[in-house]
């Protein structure tokens, strides 16, 4: 290594402006050919990396060694300090450093003194680095150029390439505010830290990219590499970090480069220590905040919930149902207004009282441990099938097939239900026009909602009454301002004909969504076709002879014949549409029809198939717990790992740590473990301890421990 | 900021870290692990309670390792320290795909060509013992006191440099052995390693 070394250091020695090391080349490039006295130009070491190598940042993270630049300066030059651009974290593996591949250009200001005669300058400096791929090298490099000191400053054909990487280097920072907090006391190493940005006037600070932040060289300690947005929302950026400490006490000051959605800005925040708080959380210790700095940010968030709930009046799966608003609207403008404005409330009402349930049943999801999203019920093919069979039945009542009756009374038009039928048209307006509301999100409500379902209970049931709260406001003001009823259009013939044309977009809505039921039931999807077909009818078979007609019994059979008979034969018998796509994967731990046939954890489990003599694998996971997905993902669910626990008789179990339930802290703390993930392999031999894996996995590890349990 | 959203926050947050359990703590117990050395022997950490264990992750490639092997600082220093009864374990992690794995037939060439003075060389091909203590670089140390307490991780000593001379450095390791030693307490118990990054297997 050491003769091949010199002899590249011989060879580079050699070179005059670009060197070559092993896997490197390095160039000094100034920004301008000619420079004028008092003036600063901008010298740049560029390091050109072969295909699969990589140089370091000025913190090279958990491993490697920064560039480092010697100078050697004719007197009445100084250099600056090296302005590094932003670095990427490589590589993706287990350890994570910052550098370059491909290319950087390192950039130094040199500063010309006045004193200097003109004419031309040797500027050269000692370029040292270490270059890795599978392997490092550490390299060096003598380079030299010469810089003519002139009467003017003339950019050099290098100037542009300087430049585009000077755009590159972290700018100071600007525009926002950041802080820093400790998240809680530690015994440990290890301690999780927050920082927050906050920018007022809010702008783009969300947006695509990686928000993270790259810290600054420390040897007392090291802000890890992984990170967590938590928060990231037009004004705000929450970020979770750790830092690892070597020595002495937890700094009170991190510095380094915060990456958000409008750039990279160099920091230095103190951090603020925790303080006593009430908040105590099961299998993690006491956490705070130390300043509530932005407490509008939960009332701006709930105003563009309203906004947003505005906006649904507007998208086209709603808009439909606003024929029937306007309707009713219109019609209640000559009666009284105080029947008016009890008629706007409870239409207020219904959309409340509708929201409600769905930030209940977004928050029984969400306790269930699953993932809930916006217009997740429209993953439901019931719900699609129930939706899609009610908006068929008010296109054929906007087309006057047939009238809705509440209370023994026949309308003439489904305005009129809302009118006239007082209470519960206008009741059954805002349940409706929620339920059609809810898969059209808003581009103003998208980053309401994303806040809304990480958040507890009472703020998701606060998001949703904002929303239903906007959805709401138009008709209620109109309602309690009858003056501006007036504006609205006499009640004519006209209305008929608009009910009719309003038919259409109903109907729009109904490919709509037997489109999504198509999702789920292929093919089959023709059956509920046919169905919706025989409702029409039957609905017309009712309209036509059981509300207007003279033989109502035998129409009332008939309809009821239709119906039973169309559900009976296209729905249950050809389409079996409650078994298309279930739910629940209740009773089974199975992922897939080939996956390990997981089984429940439990000690006494475990203690059960020790004493059959066969060996136990126990995966501890938790749904938030990305680690454990990934070792699942990639060295447990895999055929080779499935197939040796078949081949070897072992029962997989798996214990669900999501909701931190006793028996498995107690079991972590067995194994000196805070947290999941957690593998154990417990040998057939039941007098032998498990075997512990690691907390990464690879298929290799597993395998291994399998074997040896199996001996 | 009101309650909900700090508990709001408090909770995300505390989600994300629990899983960054770290299972190598200086002052707690070592984690024990069965290791098979390059003759194909089993090697226990356990098996060496009552004596002093130094854990060195190695790399024969890597230019910080090679330093401090090439000025022979690191064999002069195994030597010393086993003639005062402490075990030294070299942890090679290197994935077999990586040029720089050693078959345990190299690792025995370079043992003696290299004159290395440690007491056992484990194959760690499959990276399980250096995800276990984590280890990040090479060289990545770890000292074990008698009773299987970890005293001391990190670098080697305070020069992070593949060119620097070893014997001139501040050796930490060589710190906490003497420190034990003489009973006592170990003054520098955790430092940031350097080095090259550990080449475990994807």
């Amino acid at each position: 290594m050491r003769p091949f070394l010199s002899a590249v250091l011989a060879l580079v020695c050699l070179a005059v402006s670009s060197a070559q090391a092993a896997h490197t080349q390095v160039q000094l490039i100034f920004s301008a050919d000619s420079v004028k006295r008092g003036d600063t130009v901008l010298a740049a070491v560029h390091l050109t990396m072969d295909s699969g190598w990589h140089t370091y940042w000025k913190n090279p993270g958990e491993a490697g060694q920064a560039t480092e630049i010697k100078w050697q300066l004719p007197p009445g030059v100084s250099a600056g300090e090296i302005e590094w651009p932003l670095p990427s974290k490589l590589p993706p593996a287990d350890i994570t450093t910052y550098g370059y591949e491909k290319e950087v250009v390192l950039i130094i200001p040199l500063t010309i003194s006045n004193g200097l005669p003109t004419g031309p300058l040797n500027i050269a400096a000692k370029v040292s680095w270490l270059e890795c791929n599978e392997s490092c090298i550490p390299a060096n490099a003598q380079v030299q150029a010469p810089l003519n000191i002139g009467s003017d400053t003339k950019p050099s054909a290098d100037d542009a390439l300087i430049e585009s990487w000077l755009a590159k280097v972290p700018k100071a920072m600007t525009g926002f505010t950041a802080q820093a907090f400790w998240q809680n006391t530690t015994t440990n190493d290890t301690r999780p830290l927050l920082l927050q940005a906050a920018w007022q006037p809010a702008r783009a600070a969300a947006g695509s990219g990686n928000m993270d932040f790259f810290p600054a060289a420390n040897d007392n300690f090291e802000v890890l590499p992984d990170a967590k947005v938590i928060l990231n929302n037009a004004n705000e950026l929450d970020l979770g970090k750790s830092v690892k400490k070597f020595s002495g006490d937890w700094p009170k000051e991190i510095d380094g480069v915060l990456i958000t959605g409008d750039g990279a800005y160099e920091v230095k925040l103190a951090v603020a220590e925790n303080t006593p708080s009430t908040v105590a959380l099961p299998g993690s210790a006491a956490t705070t905040r130390a300043t509530n700095n932005a407490p509008q940010s939960l009332w701006l968030m709930l105003l563009y919930a309203v906004i947003g709930g505005l906006i649904l009046n507007l998208m086209p799966c709603v808009l439909p149902v606003i024929a029937l608003k306007i309707l009713g609207f219109v019609n209640e403008a000559g009666s009284s207004p105080r029947k008016i404005r009890t008629l706007g409330s409870i239409y207020a009402a219904g959309v409340l009282v509708s929201f409600a349930v769905l930030a209940a049943i977004v928050i029984a999801v969400k306790a269930a441990g699953h993932k809930a999203g916006w217009g997740m019920q429209f993953g439901s093919p019931v719900f699609i099938v129930c939706l899609t069979t009610l908006v068929t039945l008010v296109a054929m009542n906007l087309f006057g097939v047939f009238e809705v009756v509440i209370g023994g009374r026949a309308y003439d038009s489904a305005g009129e239900l809302a009118s006239r039928s007082g209470a519960s048209g206008a009741f059954f307006n805002g349940v409706l026009a929620t339920t059609l509301a809810t898969p059209c999100t808003a581009p103003f409500l998208a980053p309401a909602l994303g806040f809304a379902f990480a958040q507890p209970a009472a703020i998701v049931l606060l998001f949703f009454l904002a929303i239903g709260f906007g959805l709401a406001l138009p008709y209620v003001l109109l309602s309690w301002n009858p003056a501006l009823l007036k504006l609205l259009p006499k009640p004519g013939a006209w209305m008929e004909k608009f009910k009719i044309a309003m038919g259409f977009p109903m109907l729009a809505t109904v490919v709509w969504l037997f489109n999504i039921a198509a999702s789920s039931y292929g093919k089959d999807v023709l059956w509920l076709g046919i169905f919706l077909v025989v409702v029409a009818f039957a609905a017309w078979v009712y309209g036509e002879f059981v509300q207007r007609g003279k033989n109502k019994a035998v129409a009332t059979v008939i309809t009821l014949v239709l119906l039973v008979g169309g559900y009976a034969f296209a729905l249950e018998k050809e389409l079996d549409w409650r078994h298309a796509m279930p739910m629940t994967d209740a009773g089974s731990l199975k992922e897939s029809a080939n996956g390990i046939n997981w089984q429940p954890w439990s000690p006494e489990a475990v203690a059960q198939a020790r004493a059959a003599g066969k060996p136990v694998l126990v995966d501890f996971t938790a749904d938030w717990c990305l680690t454990c997905q990934v070792n699942k993902k990639t060295s447990i669910e895999v055929d080779s790992v499935r197939k040796k626990i078949t081949d070897s008789n072992t029962v997989a179990m798996v214990g669900d740590y999501t909701h931190f339930p006793d028996s498995i802290t107690t079991e972590l703390n067995r194994f000196n473990r805070a947290g999941v993930p957690l593998v154990l392999v417990y040998p057939k031999n039941p007098a032998a301890d498990p075997i512990v894996l690691p907390e990464v996995l690879t298929p290799g590890i597993v395998m291994d421990a399998l074997e040896r349990a199996a001996q | 900021m009101t309650d909900y959203m700090k508990t709001a926050l408090t909770f995300v947050v505390s989600l994300a870290f629990a899983t960054a359990a770290f299972a190598v703590e200086t002052g707690k117990p070592a984690p024990d692990f069965t290791g098979t050395d390059i003759s194909g022997k089993a090697i226990k950490l356990s098996d060496y309670k009552g004596k002093i264990v130094v854990i060195e992750s190695y790399n024969s490639d890597c230019p910080f390792c090679n330093n401090q092997y090439r000025t022979g600082a690191m064999q002069e220093q195994q030597k010393q320290l086993s003639d005062k009864g402490a075990v030294w374990l070299i942890v090679d992690s290197v994935n077999t795909k990586n040029a720089s794995y050693r078959t345990p037939e190299q690792a025995k060439a370079e043992w003696a060509q290299r004159k290395i003075n440690a007491t056992d060389w484990l194959d760690d091909s499959n990276g399980a013992i250096g995800h276990l203590y984590d280890m990040k670089t090479t060289p990545h140390m770890f000292v074990v006191d008698k009773d299987g307490t970890l005293v001391y991780q990190g670098a080697i000593d305070n020069k992070a440099d593949p060119f620097h001379d070893p014997r001139a450095a501040d050796n930490y390791v060589n710190d906490a052995v003497n420190e034990l030693l003489a009973g006592k307490p170990v003054t520098t118990t955790h430092t940031k390693p350097y080095g090259c990054a550990v080449h475990y297997g994807i």
